[in-house]
């Protein structure tokens, strides 16, 4: 028997409707997904952060001192706080150690908008790579580090100690690696110079083990 | 009567062209971003006893005009380390206050890997200067210390270099440099002493931490010798597990953010319009014969 023609046409017509959408709605997911960040596999994406980029805070004043490599250099103060005049960061640094399984600490809920400096790196403007952290998100939250995935090479960092010099650090890269694969001896090894490692979470939110997928990681050399 | 498998083909071939340009690229770029920055390190020092100061200047390999110059670096002078570009460079030392075009006393390639780390030291008495270069170290075997001797004494031939109780080096000759040793972290004791009979051992206290690479080097001091120690890199000497948990959530929202329902609904489209088509050319065929 064969089908009627109305029928069938009203297949093919709604066959092209239905592919029309969906190649729409794919063109639309994929055009939603910021170029940095790699397509959501199955979980939310976070939106890129809306908002002109102004310097909301002016750069930190103080001695600023680069610790040369000679013999005995002199000991670094330890950190006190964290100023990215680009992205509006300006906090104090709490410090953190490790979790018993080995993990980083990270700053608690309630303080979702300090950053902290691993105790267990180099202090910010020795030579070595200084860890510090800070979260995108929490509580409902934007956290300290909630746009640092807008800077880029050349952006500046600044770390004020507890003598009261200031290190200043300029962005040399930012990378993101999914925490499953994460470049643990890229971001803690051993570096011959004064670097900073910025840390904080990106990518897609998985429901199902409550973590950001993705580490972003802002590379920083101390200016000499 | 051909229209219709021509039309069907085409179809076909748009879909899977469409499938081939949002589906497959969309996977391939999805986590290709892990670059490095491609540079790697290079310090330079004069470690030559009897040679007076020098003016080190590096250059880029296909540059004429030198992008670093050392000015009056004299006997036991380590340099920082500069970050450039990986590639090759030349390193060519004159003498202190010389002219920029002169001819170098001496120079040198080297090629930087990027992530590698180079020491690129003039050596051995004057009359054999020559400028040696160095692999440095930048990983250390997890929670200990690596050291090395650069023995740059021409009063002292050779020397015994020990760190508390740990021999670096038995018999280090002039101009030579030991291999890098992994050592528990901890403040010890060094002592060199020469090998031959009636110099005086020097010692020096020196504090070497978990995740840091360090070199000793051993020079004529005024009287006897002397020991430098060098922090050439430094880490996290516990370095955490993993990556880091720094974000609660909150600000991700709960979007379709997949493209597979898309491509569900694209599949299922053509399918529906090639079942409806295919109907279609029958139905023309049947009233053709009729």
């Amino acid at each position: 028997m064969p089908t009627r023609r109305p029928v069938a046409a009203l297949a093919f017509a709604a066959g092209l409707v239905v592919i029309a959408g969906g190649v729409t709605g794919l063109l639309l997911t994929r055009h939603s997904t910021p170029a940095m960040r790699p397509a959501a596999v199955g979980v939310g994406a976070v939106p890129a952060p809306t908002g002109p980029i102004v310097a909301a805070f002016p750069a930190p004043t103080g001695p600023i001192v680069a610790v040369s490599q000679s013999a005995a250099p002199k000991p670094v103060a330890a950190p006190v706080s964290l100023t990215i005049p680009l992205i509006g960061v300006q906090t104090n640094l709490m410090t953190l150690g490790l979790e018993p399984d080995g993990e980083l600490q990270v700053p608690p809920l309630n303080m979702v908008s300090v950053a902290g400096w691993y105790t267990g790196s180099p202090r910010p403007g020795a030579i070595g790579s200084s860890i510090i952290v800070g979260h995108i998100d929490g509580d409902n939250k934007t956290g300290v580090f909630f746009r640092l995935r807008q800077l880029s090479a050349g952006d500046k960092i600044y770390v004020k100690r507890s003598d009261g010099t200031l290190a200043e650090f300029r962005v040399t890269s930012i990378q993101q690696y999914p925490k499953d694969h994460f470049p643990t001896e890229a971001v803690y090894g051993p570096v011959p110079d004064a670097e900073l490692r910025l840390i904080t979470c990106g990518g897609a939110w998985d429901p199902a083990t409550h973590h950001y997928v993705l580490n972003i990681v802002v590379y920083a050399t101390e200016v000499s | 009567m051909n229209f219709w498998s021509v039309s069907t083909r085409r179809l076909l071939m748009l879909l899977a062209a469409s499938a081939l340009l949002l589906g497959i690229p969309a996977a391939a770029t999805a986590f290709a971003s892990s670059a490095t920055t491609g540079t790697g390190w290079i310090r330079l020092a004069h470690l030559s006893p009897n040679t007076p100061a020098v003016d080190v200047y590096l250059y880029s390999f296909d540059n004429s005009k030198a992008m670093i110059v050392l000015h009056h670096v004299a006997y036991g002078t380590v340099s920082p380390y500069e970050s450039v570009q990986a590639g090759d460079y030349s390193v060519a030392m004159r003498a202190a206050g010389a002219s920029a075009t002169s001819q170098p006393v001496l120079s040198t390639s080297v090629t930087i890997a990027a992530g590698h780390a180079y020491t690129v030291a003039g050596m051995g008495p004057e009359s054999g200067l020559r400028l040696q270069v160095l692999d440095d170290a930048l990983t250390t075997p997890s929670g200990q210390a690596l050291v090395r001797v650069i023995q740059a004494s021409l009063k002292q031939q050779e020397v015994k270099v020990t760190l508390g109780s740990t021999v670096l080096a038995g018999s280090l000759k002039f101009a030579s440099v030991s291999a890098y040793q992994a050592v528990t972290p901890g403040t010890e004791t060094v002592t060199v002493s020469a090998l031959s009979a009636g110099a005086g051992d020097a010692n020096s206290s020196v504090t070497l931490a978990a995740g840091t690479v360090h070199t000793l080097v051993v020079l004529d001091g005024a009287s006897g010798l002397e020991v430098v120690s060098l922090e050439d890199a430094s880490g996290s000497g516990k370095p955490p597990l993993g990556g880091v948990q720094t974000g609660f959530g909150g600000t991700a929202p709960h979007g379709p953010g997949s493209p597979v329902p898309w491509l569900v609904a694209i599949g299922a489209g053509s399918l529906l319009a090639l079942t409806g088509g295919l109907r279609l050319r029958r139905n023309r065929q049947l009233i053709a014969r009729i």
